[in-house]
């Protein structure tokens, strides 16, 4: 296990954010955390890494290795730095350059990070977080401005990242196609799990369709169905 | 020319100098506020200093290091981080004047703390300069990298464990030992633009956080001389003349950046 949490609780003010939340991610898992706007999937990944205080038990393996890109990533353009000299910060030039060249930006070293466009800025988050080969990688909404055809490749190359490097991962995402296709294990999240497990599992729960809707969870549940060819005791939704 | 106006330049030339790469973070961080606070705190340390008998420079920075250690730890609420501190920084002020001026015998000394008094430098004044700016340059240049992770993405360097405690309450405390020191300079209502002007004029000019450190010092330790020399010519105050200085200095990088902008956009 390289991080867990044991009944996780986490208020602002009076409202409760997260309730007793138990999570973990072993080593070389993608873990994808769902949830509608509002459930508490920044704020859990937050408490994990200590960013927020929270109550309850939080344990992580000893010297663990992190990698993380946030949600939010404001630049600014007081401070003079390009994307080469950025990545640089958190890990040698080699690494670096190797990383750059993954995301498919070795061309945007030595453009100020300032200047970036969204889905540019998104790579390089990317990019410089895998940079030091984390043993857990965070995303939390990593590919939010990269186009469609983007898309695609990158939530592929997190994958194959977790494969050579041997990475766990825990993923905040909205495009549930991309997650189902990519997840090892998803953990729908509304302020507490309300159910987990395989992709298939979990769409065909009835606190899914509950949580996004029926017309959601049906053509997640038809989709997961195409994608699995066992055919073997599953229920339809 | 006599040996005062030497001190002068030397000293606040050592000050604009040690300021400038320091500043550039205060700048970076959007600190200039919290650093406004602690001079103000100041003069409130400096009557306390006078108070119980110590050197003001003592009561200066002792009480400067501590609320700059407090004010930072000061969190958006209902109302926000900045003004809270402003809040604090005025109280101490306020208190700080009102002290100061129901002492009879430092009367006179009330525009000193507030614009400094250059031209009054001491051999042992300098002598503190050099001490603490050799300090805070040291300071800066060890924990260059691990401020820099913060100050592009504070969550990333703590979740990352990139950072420790210790490197940012060194940066507090570098920034208020600087502000104790400028009181001396340029005065509780100024010594903020010494630290963030320097590294604005640089901004135009730079395009790594290093080289903009290093031209902030440049410019920081050149508005000395061009302070104390217009201030000379035209027999204004000291204090203040560096400080335009340094504006002029800003307002000319600004104008060359705006003019080589538009001329390579028009290629």
């Amino acid at each position: 296990m390289l991080i867990s949490s044991t009944g996780l609780s986490l208020r602002s003010g009076n409202t409760p954010i997260l309730d007793h939340v138990n999570f973990q991610v072993a080593a070389k898992e993608i873990v994808v955390l769902i949830g509608p706007n509002g459930s508490g999937k920044t704020t859990l990944l937050k408490a994990l890494l200590g960013l927020v205080p929270a109550k309850g038990e939080i344990a992580r393996k000893p010297g663990l290795r992190v990698g993380y890109v946030p949600q939010n990533f404001a630049r600014d353009r007081s401070l003079p730095i390009t994307v080469g000299r950025f990545a640089r910060l958190f890990a040698d030039r080699a690494a670096v350059d190797a990383a750059l060249e993954r995301v498919g930006i070795a061309a945007l070293a030595d453009h100020q990070l300032s200047t970036l466009s969204g889905g540019e800025l998104a790579r390089v988050m990317l990019a410089r977080a895998i940079a030091a080969k984390p043993e857990l990688l965070i995303l939390d909404e990593p590919l939010a401005g990269v186009d469609v055809a983007g898309e695609a490749a990158l939530y592929h190359l997190i994958a194959q990242i977790r494969d050579e490097i041997g990475c766990g991962t825990v993923l905040v995402s909205h495009d549930l196609h991309v997650v189902m296709a990519q997840a090892d294990r998803v953990v729908c999240l509304n302020g507490h799990v309300c159910c987990e497990g395989k992709a298939e599992q979990v769409v065909s729960d009835p606190a899914f369709a509950q949580l996004f809707g029926p017309r959601v969870a049906g053509e997640l549940a038809l989709y997961a169905h195409r994608h699995d060819h066992s055919h073997e005791g599953h229920t339809h939704g | 020319m006599d040996d005062f106006l030497y001190r002068a330049t030397l000293g606040a030339a050592m000050l604009g100098a040690a300021a400038g790469p320091i500043g550039c973070f205060v700048l970076w961080r959007r600190m200039a506020y919290l650093g406004e606070s602690v001079a103000h705190m100041g003069l409130l340390g400096a009557a306390i200093g006078l108070l119980m008998g110590v050197s003001p420079l003592i009561g200066v920075s002792a009480l400067a290091i501590i609320s700059a250690l407090l004010m930072a730890r000061a969190d958006n609420g209902l109302i926000p981080a900045g003004s809270f501190v402003g809040i604090v920084g005025h109280a101490g002020l306020a208190l700080g004047f009102i002290l100061l001026a129901t002492m009879e015998t430092v009367r006179t000394d009330l525009l000193g703390y507030l614009f400094g008094d250059v031209l009054a430098l001491s051999n042992m004044d300098l002598v503190s300069i050099a001490l603490a700016g050799t300090a805070i340059v040291l300071g800066t240049v060890f924990f260059w990298r691990g401020w820099l992770m913060m100050t592009v993405n504070a969550d990333i360097a703590r979740a990352e464990g990139r950072t420790n405690r210790f490197a940012e309450v060194a940066f507090l405390v570098l920034v208020a030992v600087l502000v104790a020191v400028g009181l001396r300079v340029v005065g509780a209502l100024l010594i903020v633009a010494l630290i963030i002007v320097p590294p604005a004029a640089a901004r135009p000019l730079a395009r790594t956080p290093e080289a903009m450190a290093i031209i902030a010092a440049l410019i920081g330790a050149a508005s000395a001389p061009l302070g104390v020399a217009a201030s000379y010519w035209k027999d204004i105050p000291t204090g203040p003349s560096i400080v335009l200085a340094a504006i002029a200095i800003f307002l000319a990088t600004t104008l060359f950046a705006r003019i080589s902008d538009a001329a390579r956009a028009r290629a």
